[in-house]
């Protein structure tokens, strides 16, 4: 196993972890508000100190966790659920059908994701669940490109005529034959894409156009920060660093995991 | 003029350390051609990169001496290697294609040694590069200095190489398979080309190649390399008719000669050993039919008579002849019987392909207009029950495009096809399920072929599933006898494509198309990516399954001395056309159309004769 | 090359169109009463009505289309919801502002990028080469609003050098216009550098291991020549393409930064709209930032044709 591959497990994991065990490690509630602990630097009570509403910031984080994941993993779902089948159908059949949702994915990509983001929210009330529908649907062409470029490339393999050759169904063709190899640079890329659509949703949020007061997802919590910044980083810094490792682990897992999960890469590798 | 004494080159891989040449010791006389030959694996290329100290990063520093010119080119300083390179020595890549630089012109890059080396202005390096264009038999050579290397065919742009690597005068020039990429009739030329300006300009030169005919045709002196060690060194003559060691002598066997028809060609067992891990012994060792209790012992590089041999048994072995390759008793009682019933019916026969699509604007009128080409023209072709019909032609030529749509894996766009009685042309896919059983197609690139997500077993299986050939607790059994058919271990149905050799890969290849029991198999190209003693071997196979099962094969090559082995008749392709077609015999020996004539002409033969010498100038 | 001009720009011209569909399509279709949501929850049905009839809700979408794309290709891009302006003036004074800043980013992402990548590339393995990466992956994984926070502490709490938010004009002098500029800039520099950066990089590494340079260096010609010559040129072309996609991103990153440093551009005037549920300006500065993207992706495209000769010369010779 590479040392980019551990270290990414390694952060990745331990993250995961306490995102799911949060509600029961988190050494105080998360939400009550206190006026008595306001502004309290990081101390032996509070690890990481407290926000204007007394609220101890490191139980928020812990909470805050589980909403970045969740986000990051349902908007790529999305994704992946509406990209990967478009993809596979442009890449296969070429031709019109190619042309048409190409196109249509150049028109998505000619507007800024975050826009496109703030298009979709602009009309409806924010909610959390929203933010991630729109994020997901941002991150539908670049999911759909890379899965087209992938079936072009795989369709002109010789394995494919020879499946032709035996008169093998289309379906089976596409899912059976060229899907289960695209699978290593999809998982690349919707690893990188978890990252995106956590950076993104947590804009969005510290727009005011995601998750809402009081909850802790962190983009909000950089958000309401803000005006304390001089008087109490440590409220804006958490959140903030808690996402950046999270970003740097998945990242570095998405890049050892490209080199183990593809064999022809493996066995090229192994003959040098 | 090179001299090479003990040189060892290591890279370090993730895999472990690979010691990809050990202790070599090779000579280039001056105004002499040294031919250095080896399969892949040998290190062969190792030697032309080490001589101009260009070995990548990964290699470290290697052991030995490299004498150029009696100046080690192994302990110049960069400043020293760069005076040398391009200056002094000249090199050519085997792949023309991406070779050159893509954004720059034919001309800067033929001339731009002539700037760092000799001080030319820009202006007079293009000139000078217009001039050894002219040399190099580029016609319009202003018009080629100005153009970028896309503009350019392969063979062209080969030539425009050896303009640079001759620009500035060498006195050695490093030759790394210049000629594999491209077609025989281009190859022909090309060594017309470089045995002119060896003689014109005295040039000393080192030819690596894989192909002994190629070799036959330059080389004064010949080094075959075997897993990274010279194994025989000698007059060119001497080592390619006569050679000593057993693997000289089995490479030299499992070639098809033109004109000699056996019934099955030599072929050597076994594989490259693990450079990571060399065997203590004799490298060849386990593969060798002559080894003997010696051979186990490190071997040698010593000198028997006119030349030197690493084998401890070379004055025993010397003049014992590599075994011949028994037909397959199995195939040969079994022998299907064979009739003239034609299996396939090809009748006018059409493929075009669109090449672009674009606006063009007639006056204000926009019009969409293609630009096609015609890939198989109006082709007729039959093949009998049991015949093998061999199908060569050069690159482009639409031999793979006619196999494919015989198989209507290309949709013809006029003609008729009937296979096995059924007409199979105007039908919808879904109608093709009888045909898709009988006929099958065997590809030419065993890493491509292969679904490298699935297991061998999974892979032969799956037509056997497909098409209903077994009950379901037999087809284990089935794959087995598959497997068996092609002669490979049971124990590899749980193998990965990535985890077999080459040849090995075409096996599964071989055993996949035969699961439908087809009367019909599309061979297209099934050796070209294999090293000749696996070629050998795979060839073999086919004819054995072909008098065994009686299955009738289309094969597809550009290679005609193997066409030529294993085909009952051969047709010539040519631009879409079949310009001549008959026996096997008749095509090779009285060829009739002039472009099988000139095909026949180009291909070098190991018993042919050597490059007939161009006139030495007078000092 | 110019059919393949006319080519471009008629696709810039359809992708436009298009967006304008998509962008007036989103705010029309989706489940939202916009009358209701300028009104406030509180509005009776009659006022809700009246403003209806008055934007002309009540027709039918195609026809509410074609008003407002027909105001556009006449110049009238429609009146604001909130200000009752004319929307034209105020996003020109936004585009100018917001075009000032992602510029200067953008010089010095290209600039700072494409030398960091290209430095590391030619010191493959090395020290530096890692320092690089490992700066790229943090870069990356930092978002642009965090940037703007540890640029506000840093450089206008802790040490004091700058002003934490707000917009000058130049009137007001050139020190101080640009003082208001640096914050906001170096957001946008350190929230996009990783991308350019890490692609050159890749891209230039690749080019050094061509064929084509070992043939350069078989020529004994001068790592100096090899680099500048031979590598350089052909390793930037996909960069060309990347930095057309990163001035995209950047476009999409001045939301978050103008926000953060209060700067009256078009970033906070989409954000404005949106939170005062003002859709026509909302339309129109998204169809606006749509047209500048397309048209930084058409000078890529022309770029990247002008120094590829494939495209540059359809011709064959031979």
């Amino acid at each position: 196993m590479s040392l980019q591959l551990k270290a990414g497990l390694l952060i990745t994991g331990t993250i995961v972890i306490l995102g799911l065990l949060a509600p029961w490690i988190a050494p105080h509630p998360w939400d009550t508000i206190s006026m008595r602990t306001r502004f309290l630097a990081p101390n032996a009570t509070y690890w990481l100190g407290t926000d204007e509403f007394g609220r101890d910031v490191l139980s928020r984080l812990l909470m805050g966790t589980r909403l970045s994941l969740a986000m990051g993993v349902s908007a790529t779902l999305v994704s992946l659920a509406i990209g990967v089948p478009i993809g596979l159908a442009a890449g296969y059949f070429r031709g019109r059908i190619d042309e048409i949702l190409m196109r249509a994915a150049d028109v998505l990509m000619a507007v800024p994701p975050i826009m496109l983001g703030l298009l979709v929210l602009a009309v409806t009330p924010p909610a959390l669940w929203k933010t991630a529908l729109a994020v997901g649907f941002v991150y539908v062409p670049p999911i759909a490109r890379v899965a087209r470029a992938v079936t072009l490339s795989l369709a002109n393999e010789e394995f494919i005529q020879a499946a032709k050759a035996r008169a093998e169904s289309t379906p089976y063709i596409l899912f059976r034959e060229i899907l289960p190899n695209a699978w290593p640079p999809l998982i690349v890329e919707a690893s990188l894409r978890v990252t995106y659509a956590i950076l993104l949703g947590s804009a969005l949020s510290f727009l005011g156009l995601g998750a809402q007061p009081p909850s802790s997802d962190w983009g909000l919590m950089i958000s309401e920060a803000r005006s304390f910044i001089d008087r109490a980083p440590w409220i804006a810094l958490a959140p903030g660093f808690a996402m950046c490792a999270l970003v740097i682990g998945i990242n570095l897992l998405g890049d050892g995991a490209r080199e183990r999960l593809d064999p022809r890469l493996k066995a090229r590798i192994g003959k040098a | 003029m090179l001299k090479i004494e003990g040189l060892t080159v290591r890279y370090r891989t993730p895999g472990g350390v690979v010691e990809a040449l050990t202790d070599i010791s090779l000579e280039a006389p001056k105004g002499k051609t040294l031919a250095i030959v080896g399969e892949s694996g040998s290190g062969k290329s190792t030697v032309a990169l080490a001589a101009m100290g260009l070995l990548p990063a990964e290699a470290g520093r290697p052991e030995g001496r490299i004498l150029f010119d009696g100046a080690d080119v192994l302990a110049m300083d960069d400043a020293q290697k760069r005076a040398l390179r391009g200056a002094r020595i000249g090199l050519v890549f085997q792949d023309p294609f991406s070779v050159l630089n893509p954004s720059l012109r034919i001309g800067d890059q033929v001339g731009e040694g002539l700037v760092h080396h000799r001080g030319y202005t820009r202006e007079k390096a293009f000139a000078r590069a217009v001039e050894l264009l002219d040399e190099v038999g580029i016609l319009k050579p202003e018009a080629i200095a100005r153009a970028y290397p896309h503009e350019l065919s392969g063979g062209m742009r080969q030539r425009a190489l050896i303009a640079g690597a001759i620009a500035s005068e060498p006195d050695l020039l490093i030759l790394d398979e210049p000629t594999t990429a491209l077609d025989v009739t281009i190859e022909a030329q090309i060594l017309d080309l470089l045995e002119t300006i060896r003689a014109r300009r005295g040039l000393t030169m080192v030819f690596i190649s894989h192909n002994l005919g190629l070799v036959r045709r330059v080389a004064d002196r010949v080094a075959v390399l075997y897993a990274g060690q010279v194994v025989e060194e000698g007059a060119a003559e001497a080592v390619l008719h006569r050679s000593m060691h057993p693997y000289a002598k089995g490479l030299l066997a499992a070639i098809p000669r033109l004109g000699r028809k056996q019934l099955r060609l030599a072929a050597i067992p076994g594989r490259l050993p693990d450079l990571r891990k060399p065997p203590a012994g004799c490298r060849f060792e386990p593969r060798c039919p002559f080894a003997g209790p010696e051979s186990c012992a490190p071997q040698v590089l010593r000198t028997v008579g006119d030349r030197q041999v690493r084998c401890a048994r070379a004055e025993i072995v010397k003049d014992m002849a590599w075994p011949a390759t028994a037909i397959d008793p199995v195939a040969a009682e079994n022998a299907a019987p064979r009739s003239d019933e034609p299996v396939v019916v090809a009748a006018n026969l059409s493929k075009r392909f669109v090449l672009s699509q674009g606006l063009v604007f007639e006056g204000w009128r926009p019009r969409l207009r293609a630009v096609t080409t015609t890939a198989v023209d109006d082709i007729s072709l039959d093949v009998a029950a049991g015949e093998v019909v061999g199908l060569v032609g050069e690159s482009g030529s639409g031999k793979t495009t006619l196999g494919r749509t015989i198989l209507r894996l290309a949709e013809p766009n006029a003609g008729e096809i009937r296979i096995a009685g059924e007409v199979i042309t105007g039908k919808p896919q879904k109608a093709l399920e009888g045909m898709r059983r009988t006929a099958q197609i065997v590809f030419q690139n065993p890493d491509s072929s292969l679904n490298p997500r699935k297991t061998i077993g999974e892979l032969i299986a799956r037509p056997i599933v497909r098409f209903g050939l077994a009950p379901k607790g037999e087809v284990a059994a089935k794959v087995r006898a598959l497997l068996d058919l092609v002669r490979l271990p049971a124990h590899y149905a749980d193998r990965y494509a990535h985890q077999m050799s080459g040849g090995e890969k075409q096996r599964v290849g071989i055993a996949r198309a035969l699961a439908t029991e087809p009367r019909f198999i599309v061979c297209d190209e099934p050796v070209s990516a294999l090293d000749v003693s696996v070629q050998a071997a795979i060839v073999n196979l086919l004819a054995d399954l072909r008098d065994r099962l009686g299955v009738a094969y289309l094969f597809i090559s550009h290679d005609i001395s193997v066409v030529a082995h294993l085909a009952d008749r051969i047709a010539v392709m040519n631009r879409g056309k079949i310009v001549e077609i008959g026996k096997a015999a008749e095509i090779m020996n009285n060829p009739q159309h002039p472009y099988t004539i000139r095909l026949l002409s180009a291909v070098p033969t190991v018993d042919g004769p050597r490059h007939p010498r161009a006139a030495e100038p007078q000092p | 090359m110019a059919a393949y001009i006319a080519r471009r720009l008629l696709f810039v011209v359809l992708v436009l169109v298009a967006v304008s569909m998509l962008v007036f399509g989103a705010t029309a279709l989706l489940p939202a009463n916009v009358a209701y949501l300028i009104l406030g929850q509180f509005a009776s049905p009659e006022q809700v009505k009246a403003l209806e009839l008055k934007l002309g809700l009540t027709d039918p979408v195609y026809v509410q289309y074609w008003r407002w794309a027909s105001g556009i290709l006449r110049g009238d891009l429609g009146e604001s919801t909130l200000m009752n302006r004319p929307i034209g003036p105020l996003l020109w004074d936004a585009i100018s502002k917001s075009l000032i800043l992602t510029l200067v980013s953008f010089v010095c992402i290209a600039v700072i990028g494409v030398g960091l990548g290209v430095v590391a590339a030619l010191r493959h393995g090395r020290a530096l080469d890692h320092g690089v990466s490992i700066a790229t992956y943090l870069g990356i994984a930092i978002p642009e609003f965090f940037w703007a926070i540890v640029v506000i502490l840093v450089f206008a709490a802790w040490l004091g050098w700058l002003p934490s938010a707000g917009y000058e004009p130049l009137s007001a002098g050139f020190a101080t216009w640009a003082k208001h500029l640096v914050a906001p800039v170096m957001t946008l520099v350190f929230g996009h550098l990783a991308h350019v950066s890490r692609l050159t990089r890749s891209s230039m590494i690749e080019v050094m291991q061509s064929p084509y340079v070992t043939a350069a260096r078989a020529k004994g010609l001068p790592e100096r020549v090899i680099v500048l010559h031979h590598a350089l040129r052909n390793a930037l072309l996909p960069t060309i393409t990347v930095l057309a996609l990163d001035f995209g991103r950047l476009m999409g990153g001045i939301v978050v930064v103008e926000t953060v440093f209060a700067y009256p551009g078009l970033g906070r005037l989409i954000v404005f709209s949106i939170q005062n549920r003002d859709l026509p300006t909302l339309q129109a500065s998204i169809l606006v930032v749509a047209a500048i993207y397309a048209l930084a992706n058409l000078i890529a495209d022309l770029l990247y044709a002008r120094l590829n000769p494939k495209i540059r010369f359809g011709r064959n010779v031979a």
